[in-house]
């Protein structure tokens, strides 16, 4: 591994000719008709990429932080349809936080924790019963990690899909969110480190979504540039017009304020807390893909708005993320009570400085 | 890393950076200046990069050596970067300081003279502006001649030993005040089909028989913008600023130190912080509350978009694109903070309120829409950024 705080550009380099030869348009759409990639993901796991940022000692592939987010940063880049996060940097590291073993296969996470689940303890032994919403990818998990709090204490849960009760969901853009019911399901439960909690946890999903659409709005500004200066009309390319050169730069300033968002928050958060910047990122994500999807989806006319042009892989995966792990309300609301909270004069150190003021 | 946007037609460079060590001190060494000088309620904050003149505070800050900055130091400067100067820059808006005086001069007119000017040019003029002494005018719209700057009519033709100048200059900001003019002027005629020739940069003494300054009333009745004429007006063969008919090109340039700075994302920072420091113990509505969240986030967005472009302008690269998008960003970004406070914030606010807030407010709302318009309207930026999302020339 190089430093800790750059990204390892062999795993990045890698991973970006992997997704640039399986996720094209057909097999975008083919996952979505079937509603899980088997291929893609195989192809994914075989290189260990799922595992980037856990500890070889825990069953994973090494690697930072960083490494991982860029990876989710391509995968949203190139619409891969896989649970990357999931079993990564959510699932994976939830387990390996606790000291569970990892499985082989996928591993997803209940995305609103413990909440709307009764959880029994008898001794050593856990049981939850309760239903689980939107939980991505569950059909094709073996195992569903949920962080459970007892008695002021984090445990994550580790419980094995084919106890549960599946039922097919899915979000805007036809990725797996299922419907998952439990009744007395027995679970292997271990405590978490302190530092992890349901708040922690939170702040993780939404730098997961943050990396992902940070590269799904990046990619939807290169169609939009390409498309427009392909596209003739009076005699020009649209792209010469300024009507449309304006939303070409709406695009790409989103595309970039999204990009920086989402690689600040992922550098603070290699090096220790990061409240500050995940909230902000998230936020800033959000807004840029209302933004951006308006934008692009305007430049391109009614070609955007057909199945067969790719743009909505990009548009709809944005509209689905923006309010998954916090939507604008929750984010700005954090944001907020953490603004006020300083006074006037720290108003500013607090946006030089981020979560540093205020731990 | 390679972290440019990568992809077949775009090849934009935006980089987190973070401040070193020394960065950090000087940014606290800055915040204990204007802490001393001053203090949060002793002073009327400026708005941005629109800040009085106050030529005894642009001495001062002179003194820190933190006027021409990342000019070398065998010209009085302090050989500093453009990140060191971007942190100067930084604090003194979001606090709100005068720094009208030396404005222009740290920001670009030092810059071109150091890349364009004659040895004499430089021992003449940029000593004199480390010191905090100069104050510069921009001479580049006309009355036929805004957003179509290479339409410029005002003309220089050779006589002995100089140049006689004619011709009308306007929206020149601080004229009456400043001590020069960088001014753009047609040295030949306009050819067809090559617009950008024929045009050079002179340095003209603002005290010069025939040229004669005029107030153009600013529309809340301050004075800022100017017509200046010029009617037989001889400027001295030494004050030409680089090659003859290259104006064009020293002025794109002279633009790439001119966009993308804080000065076009903070103007309405001590607006908002005013509401804040005004509505101490009160309880703030939830949607005010959120409004602060909001904006501290896109502020940080953008502040680490704005810095890492002056990052890469030290590693001597011109960010000609990346610094249009984020002036068109911030700017129109300036705009939605004072709509969302006007929107969230049932005042009748005026200007002789004895609420400083809602005198920076109603001050906002008057003058903000020049902030989309000045060194550049969003609509010419937009073209310039988007010939380079495709990778054409500018």
């Amino acid at each position: 591994m190089s430093d800790a705080s750059e990204v390892d550009t062999l795993i990045t380099d890698t991973a970006d000719r992997l997704f640039s030869q399986l996720c094209d348009h057909e097999s975008i759409q083919k996952a979505e008709a079937d509603g899980q990639a088997s291929d893609i993901w195989s192809a994914f796991a075989d290189t260990g990429f799922p595992w980037i940022s856990i500890s070889e000692e825990s069953g994973g592939s090494g690697g930072t932080l960083l490494d991982a987010l860029e990876v989710l940063r391509l995968v949203g880049y190139h619409a891969a349809p896989i649970p990357a996060a999931e079993t990564g940097i959510l699932g994976g590291w939830l387990m390996s936080s606790a000291g569970l073993e990892l499985p082989s296969g996928i591993v997803t996470v209940l995305p609103n924790g413990s909440q709307g689940l009764a959880v029994e303890r008898t001794g050593d032994r856990l049981t939850i019963s309760g239903r689980g919403l939107r939980v991505p990818w569950a059909r094709v998990a073996e195992t569903i990690v949920v962080p459970l709090e007892i008695d002021g204490q984090t445990f994550a849960a580790a419980i094995d899909s084919s106890e549960c009760q599946i039922s097919r969901m899915t979000n805007m853009a036809g990725e797996p969110r299922d419907t998952v019911d439990f009744e007395n399901v027995d679970v292997f439960a271990a405590v978490l480190p302190s530092e992890i909690n349901l708040e922690t946890f939170r702040f993780r999903g939404a730098l997961s979504r943050t990396a992902l659409m940070a590269g799904a709005i990046e990619k939807m500004s290169q169609l939009t540039v390409s498309y427009t200066n392909d596209r003739v009309q009076f005699g020009r390319p649209v792209a010469k017009f300024q009507a449309v050169q304006q939303h070409l730069v709406w695009g790409a300033q989103d595309a970039a304020l999204a990009r920086m968002a989402a690689e600040s928050a992922g550098r603070e958060a290699n090096r220790g807390p990061a409240l500050f910047e995940i909230a902000a990122a998230k936020l800033i994500a959000n807004q840029a893909s209302a933004r951006a999807t308006k934008a692009c989806h305007q430049a391109h006319g009614a070609m955007g708005m057909t199945q067969e042009y790719p743009l909505h892989h990009l548009s709809r995966r944005l509209w689905s993320w923006r309010k998954e792990y916090g939507g604008d309300a929750e984010w700005s609301s954090w944001l907020g009570r953490v603004a006020v909270a300083q006074d006037a004069d720290g108003l500013y150190p607090l946006i030089t400085g981020g979560s540093a003021v205020l731990s | 890393m390679n972290n440019r946007l990568s992809g077949e037609t775009i090849d934009m460079r935006f980089t987190p950076t973070e401040l070193s060590k020394q960065e950090l001190e000087l940014q606290r060494e800055v915040r204990g200046f204007l802490l001393e000088e001053l203090p949060p309620g002793s002073h009327e904050p400026c708005l941005g990069m629109a800040a009085r003149k106050n030529k005894e505070f642009s001495l001062k800050m002179a003194d820190r050596g933190w006027v021409g900055m990342a000019l070398p130091t065998e010209w009085g400067g302090s050989d500093r970067t453009a990140v060191d100067r971007f942190i100067v820059v930084e604090e003194m808006l979001r606090w709100g300081a005068p720094v009208g005086h030396h404005w222009v001069a740290d920001r670009q007119t030092g810059n071109v003279i150091l890349k364009f000017g004659t040895e004499e040019q430089r021992e003449r003029f940029l000593p004199a502006i480390c010191r905090g002494e100069l104050g510069f005018s921009i001479g580049m719209s006309e009355p036929d001649s805004g957003s179509d700057l290479a339409s410029v009519s005002t003309k220089a033709e050779a006589t002995t030993g100089g140049w006689i100048i004619n011709g009308t200059k306007i929206w020149t900001s601080g004229a009456h005040e400043n001590d020069w003019f960088v001014c753009l002027l047609r040295t030949s005629p306009l050819e067809d089909g090559n617009k950008h020739a024929g045009l050079s940069q002179f340095l003209i003494d603002l005290k010069s028989p025939g040229l004669e300054i005029s107030p153009i009333p600013f529309l809340d009745g301050s004075h800022h913008f100017n017509e200046v004429t010029f009617n037989e007006v001889f400027v001295p063969e030494t004050n030409v600023v680089g090659d003859l008919g290259m104006g064009w090109h020293q002025n794109t340039t002279e633009m790439a130190y001119e966009r993308g700075g804080p000065d076009r994302w903070l103007s309405p920072f001590s607006t908002v912080e005013q509401l804040l420091r005004e509505a101490r113990g009160t309880d703030l509505e939830p949607v005010v509350s959120d409004l602060f969240g909001e904006l501290i986030a896109r502020w940080w967005g953008i502040r680490n978009l704005s810095l890492s472009v002056a990052r890469l302008i030290d590693t001597g690269e011109a960010p000609s694109v990346e610094s249009s998008l984020v002036k068109e960003m911030g700017t129109r970004f300036e705009q939605e903070v004072i709509e969302k406070l006007v929107h969230l914030i049932d005042l009748e606010y005026s200007p002789d309120s004895d609420s400083l807030f809602e005198r920076l407010l109603a001050q906002c709302v008057v003058t903000f829409p020049g902030n989309t318009i000045r060194g550049g309207t969003i609509e010419i930026l937009r073209s310039v950024a988007s010939k380079g999302l495709k990778g054409l020339p500018a």
